[in-house]
């Protein structure tokens, strides 16, 4: 029988096809149940890896392992579950893919095991498969890691022993197994922090749960061709990724934002829009939901009229995501207009954090850009090969950065150029002694110039703590905003609206003329546009700048002069 | 040579040893489903394993100017897929070891010693 044909029967018609105590072919049925409902969720349990390891399509190498123990049982007609158990069991082994996918042939290995020759299973033997089946698991490995698919079927077994010793009606026990697996799951973060970090449930034990829970769904008549629909909380709706792939005819995203009525039903909601479009997300927060589709050009109003009939309306936004993906690729790559230097003139080499910046320092006049910053400081062999192949034979380095000027000046050390390292310890210093440089103007003539100006600029930097600390006698806690004033540590605060306005304070902005705000890669510019107002509020005298500065880690260097 | 120069810092260099590396590829190793140990590279290895422990037991680290050469041996559970377990494996090892020690990882080979049977099916 087709997977397709087992989802269309009648909870009656279901119940006749597993005669109790379950039989082969009873047994057969299950695990094609098992097998459809975790075909269903593979992209779920897929979406759970946290690993970099190639091992991350555990949906789908557990769905492969599953199909070929099933392709070995398909044609079987035999009654004998042991038999059926035993022909389970080697085609999960020859079709093993992943991590997984072994543990679970193991699983059926000692699952079959135990059936032995059986002709039938009751509750009993049942939990005595299950047992069989965790030690079998358990033996494969020296040291088994808890928190993975391991520790689910240790739950399940348990829960079956304790089951079948209460009852003897085999779908009750299968309804605790399923309901243990699902607690078991949900536990795994506790037992195994990299999961907890990554804010996910183990995916091989999601995996091993989706195959009982198919077998229970199967039984109760539920469908099995529908994956579960979750609701995620607002906050944890990516929307930005999910522009990053648009399937081919799907040009428009719609959002919604809507309060449904109180017969909304979440899963006809979701049926009704998988028919629609797709990378359809709903999400829940206070009582509104907010929906999320990509849909073809002629169906980008069937949402609207789709859920005007399901709750009020709050709010549409609708996007043309090709155009919009067209103008991200062209935005993404602008060229960097790097100044052209003559032979007989003076070249400058700037360090930069971020492509804002870099076209910032190629505005100004510098010649060549290496790539790095506060955590990714520059090789003497980048910097060298940054200024070897320039026409000229007068070079300036601006370093940037404390950690790179000894670099810098290695490199210098290192060629026949005459080249001369600025120690500029930050952004704002490399950039106001770019203002005063004269591209045709003598070599000490430039960096007489340029030496004074690093003394005339303040400089700011606001960013995220990375670990709590006590420095300069402020308590930091771990992901707290900081801000620095010329490096110190000024304060640390919740936000990067104070955290700005005490650095300005702190800095003697009253002293000064003008702030230029250089934004990192993590900030909106809504969010620092913002922050300007509100500092042309306090400084209503001062000149106030905004540039894309693109560079990581800090969403703020400023530069006060 | 058993060390191996990690990357030049202003202030000196960083050189490690072949047994951390081995120490780290060995752990795993160990962790990695259907492993049910690690065996002797050789005769001499084994006597000398009853002798002293070493964390090159079972290991063995090389390099060349494209990055680390990693040999492992070791026993596997008797009715497991051996194919399956050794891609685990191979990703699992290098990806620990290039995470810790930050070295590229050019080639895991991993010898299959023996099986262990702890039930006949």
């Amino acid at each position: 029988m087709s997977g397709v044909e087992l989802t269309k029967l009648s909870p009656q018609e279901r119940h006749k096809l597993i005669s109790l105590p379950v039989n082969g072919q009873g047994l057969k049925t299950l695990v094609e149940a098992g097998m459809i409902w975790l075909k269903t969720n593979q992209q779920i349990v897929n979406n759970l890896n946290v690993f970099p390891v190639p091992d991350g399509d555990t949906g789908t190498n557990m769905v492969l392992t599953m199909q070929a123990a099933f392709d070995e049982i398909d044609q079987s007609g035999t009654k004998n579950i042991g038999q059926l158990a035993r022909a389970i069991a080697r085609g999960a082994l020859m079709g093993a893919r992943g991590n997984s996918g072994v543990i679970l042939s193991q699983i059926w290995r000692g699952f079959a095991r135990a059936l032995d020759d059986q002709p039938t299973m009751d509750v009993k033997l049942l939990a005595e498969a299950l047992l069989e089946a965790k030690e079998t698991a358990y033996k494969g490995v020296v040291r088994p890691v808890e928190g993975t698919i391991l520790t689910v079927i240790k739950d399940i077994a348990a829960q079956a022993e304790v089951s079948a010793q209460r009852t003897t009606v085999f779908t009750e026990v299968l309804a605790d197994i399923v309901e243990a697996a699902d607690a078991s799951v949900e536990r795994t973060p506790d037992l195994l922090p990299i999961l907890k970090k990554a804010g996910v449930v183990d995916s091989g034990g999601k995996g091993l749960l989706c195959i009982f829970e198919g077998m229970w769904r199967f039984l109760n008549g539920d469908s099995l061709d529908k994956a579960i629909t979750e609701v995620i909380p607002l906050s944890e709706m990516d929307l930005e990724d999910t522009m990053e792939s648009v399937e081919p005819g799907q040009d428009y995203e719609v959002v919604i934002d809507f309060t449904p009525e109180s017969t909304f039903d979440l899963e006809n909601y979701y049926d009704e829009l998988s028919k629609i479009g797709t990378s359809i997300q709903v999400g829940e927060g206070e009582g509104i939901y907010r929906m999320h589709i990509h849909v073809p050009l002629d169906k980008r109003y069937t949402p609207i009229d789709h859920t005007m009939t399901q709750g009020i309306i709050q709010k549409v936004m609708m996007e043309n995501l090709v155009a919009q993906m067209e103008e991200k690729k062209t935005k993404k790559h602008p060229k960097i207009n790097l100044a052209q230097v003559q032979p007989e003139e003076t070249a400058v080499v700037a360090v930069s954090p971020g492509s804002g910046l870099s076209r910032i320092f190629a505005s100004l006049g510098v010649a060549a850009i290496v790539q790095g910053g506060q955590t990714m400081n520059p090789s003497i062999k980048e910097v060298l090969a940054s200024f070897e192949n320039l026409p000229t034979d007068k070079v300036i380095i601006l370093p940037n950065n404390k950690n790179i000027i000894m670099a810098a000046k290695e490199a210098a050390s290192m060629t026949v150029k005459k080249v001369h390292v600025i120690p500029t310890i930050s952004i704002s210093q490399g950039i106001s002694a770019m203002f005063r440089f004269i591209p045709d103007a003598e070599l000490e003539e430039n960096i007489a110039s340029m030496v004074e100006a690093i003394d005339e600029v303040e400089t700011g930097e606001i960013t995220t703590a990375t670990r709590s600390v006590e420095i300069d006698n402020v308590q930091v806690q771990k992901g707290q905003v900081i801000a620095l004033h010329n490096g110190k540590l000024v304060t640390s605060t919740s936000n990067i609206d104070t955290a700005t306005e005490e650095l300005l304070i702190a800095a003697k902005t009253c002293d000064y003329e003008r702030i230029t705000l250089f934004y990192g890669e993590d900030m909106k510019l809504i969010h620092v546009n913002a922050l300007a107002d509100k500092i042309r509020s306090i400084y209503p005298d001062h000149e106030i700048e905004v540039h894309e500065g693109g560079q990581p880690h800090y969403q703020l260097i400023i530069a006060i002069e | 040579m058993s060390e191996i120069e990690n990357n030049y810092n202003k202030l000196g260099s960083i050189l490690i040893q072949k047994e951390a590396i081995a120490s780290i590829a060995r752990q795993s190793t160990l962790q990695s489903y259907g492993v049910v140990g690690l065996a002797p590279k050789n005769l001499i290895e084994s006597i000398h394993q009853l002798l002293k422990k070493d964390a090159k037991y079972g290991v063995e680290v090389d390099f060349d100017h494209e990055g680390l050469l990693i040999d492992l041996y070791i026993m596997v559970e008797y009715g497991t897929r051996i194919k399956s377990i050794t891609n685990s494996i191979v990703n699992s090892v290098k990806y620990n070891v290039e995470k810790t020690i930050g070295l590229p990882v050019r080639r895991i080979n991993v010898h299959v010693r023996g099986l262990r049977i702890s039930n006949m099916d």
